[in-house]
Formats: structure tokens, C-alpha cells, sequence
């Protein structure tokens, strides 16, 4: 993919009290994902996430709204892979890139997220359409 | 809450005939019978979905008129920092919940 000017980002850094190697494996274990991914009041379940956690791989998983039983799926592909340290990937339905980072602080875990997107307006709400076409999609889908 | 915000948000989006009437909207304002009629469904169910995207902050509605037409507000999806902000209050929601499994993972006897 081409380059492109980054007109939009920020950065989160965390502490964490667990060693490096809990923090990755939260990151790329779909059983641990499952567990802590996306806001309270909204679930991941086991079930939806698969993961092929290598440069390349991809990985999808699917967000349930506890109140109302509402889809999310998302998903994307990895580009860096550097167990313990170093996670990028590019999301598949907005035009964005997540680089987290991991620094072991002796039995507790510096981790930083840092998140770039080019946005721009009409190029942001088709982000959004395209991920609620896919909902659409996902729920059209015979199972 | 901001979390809130973001669910509500998802909630609203997610919904085909609200995309349908955020689209009808971005013409211009309208009132609950012409925002209902190019839908097979009824006027009260239209009046439901609206209240839904007045709660997301994505539509505001008249208060002079008894038919109270309905407009876009502020265009926030077009508003680039405000769908970045967005993502950003999903992460950091998000890591509280990590932060929370750290702490219970190593609680646990298997770690």
C-alpha cells in the first residue's frame, strides 16, 4: 500500500503491574482478547475472534453491545510482529494504523498505543458506512 | 460519559433506516411524516428511530412547531478529530478493561 500523509493521530501510554510476556499474550491470544477487549457494556465472545498473529496474517472479531445484542465486527491485517515488544497492524475498514509498543520494566509493563489515520471528512464517514456495510453484511450472512 | 457516547453512537449508526434518515436529513430538515414516508414502516416506528439519533447527538429537532422538524446536527461524523476522538476514547475504555484482566490473571492460580 502506497504511503500516505497522516493528518490525524495520538498516542495512550499505560503501566501496567504484570510482566511483558502476560500483556503480550492479552494482545494476541483470542482467548485472552475475548476477555478485556472494547468498552464496558460491550462484549467480545470467544467465538468470533480469530487471529493469525504473524506479519501479514490477519485477524477478525466481532463486538456485542450487552444492552441491545448490536454487531461490531472488525478486523485487519498485521505488519509488524515482534514478540514481546512490537505489534502494527492496519485496520481493515478505516483508514487507520496501530502501533503498540512494550517496554519491560522489571515485572511491570509500559505500553504504548499509538494510533495514525488519515482522515479528512468525506473520507471518515466512509469509514464508518463501510463498517456498518459490513455489519449489514455479517448479519445478512446465513450462519 | 464518553463511553457512553461511543455506544450510542454504534447503536445509532447500526440501524439501516437511520442511516436511511441521516442520508434523507443531509438534504435538508424534515418533519416525522416526510422522514416516515419513504419507509414501510410506521410513523411511530420513524419517531422511535429518531429519538434514538437525538440521544446519539447526531439529529436535533425543532421545538416552535407542533410537527417539530427534524435536522443533522453539527454533521459530527464529517468532523475529522471528533471520529479520531472517538476511536481514542475506545482505547483507552478499552485498556481500563485490560488493566482490570492483568490484575485478575494474576490472581489466579495458573496465572
Amino acid at each position: 500500500m502506497a504511503d500516505r500523509p497522516i493528518d490525524q493521530e495520538f498516542t495512550i501510554t499505560r503501566v501496567f503491574d504484570a510482566p511483558r510476556e502476560l500483556v503480550w499474550k492479552a494482545w494476541t491470544d483470542p482467548d485472552q482478547m475475548a476477555r478485556w477487549y472494547g468498552p464496558r457494556g460491550i462484549s467480545t465472545p470467544r467465538s468470533t475472534i480469530t487471529m493469525d498473529v504473524r506479519p501479514g496474517g490477519t485477524f477478525e472479531l466481532t463486538m456485542v453491545d450487552d444492552a441491545d445484542g448490536s454487531e461490531y465486527p472488525s478486523g485487519g491485517t498485521f505488519l509488524e510482529v515482534e514478540e514481546p515488544e512490537r505489534l502494527v497492524w492496519r485496520d481493515r475498514d478505516i483508514d487507520l494504523l496501530v502501533t503498540i509498543t512494550f517496554v519491560d520494566l522489571g515485572g511491570r509493563t509500559e505500553m504504548t498505543c499509538h494510533v495514525a489515520g488519515r482522515t479528512g471528512g468525506a473520507q471518515a464517514y466512509d469509514g464508518w458506512s463501510t463498517m456498518f456495510d459490513d455489519l449489514a453484511a455479517f448479519l445478512d450472512r446465513p450462519t | 460519559m464518553p463511553v457512553d457516547q461511543l455506544s450510542s453512537t454504534f447503536s445509532a449508526l447500526a440501524d439501516p433506516t437511520r442511516r436511511a434518515i441521516l442520508d434523507r436529513l443531509a438534504d435538508g430538515e424534515a418533519t416525522l411524516t416526510e422522514l416516515a414516508a419513504p419507509f414501510p414502516v410506521t410513523v411511530q416506528s420513524v419517531s422511535k428511530h429518531l429519538k434514538v439519533l437525538e440521544h446519539a447527538g447526531l439529529v436535533t429537532r425543532g421545538r416552535a412547531a407542533q410537527w417539530r422538524p427534524a435536522r443533522l446536527r453539527g454533521r459530527p461524523l464529517e468532523d475529522a478529530a471528533g471520529w479520531l476522538a472517538r476511536y481514542r476514547q475506545f482505547f483507552e475504555a478499552s485498556f481500563d478493561r485490560l488493566d482490570d484482566h492483568l490484575r485478575t490473571l494474576q490472581r489466579e492460580p495458573d496465572g
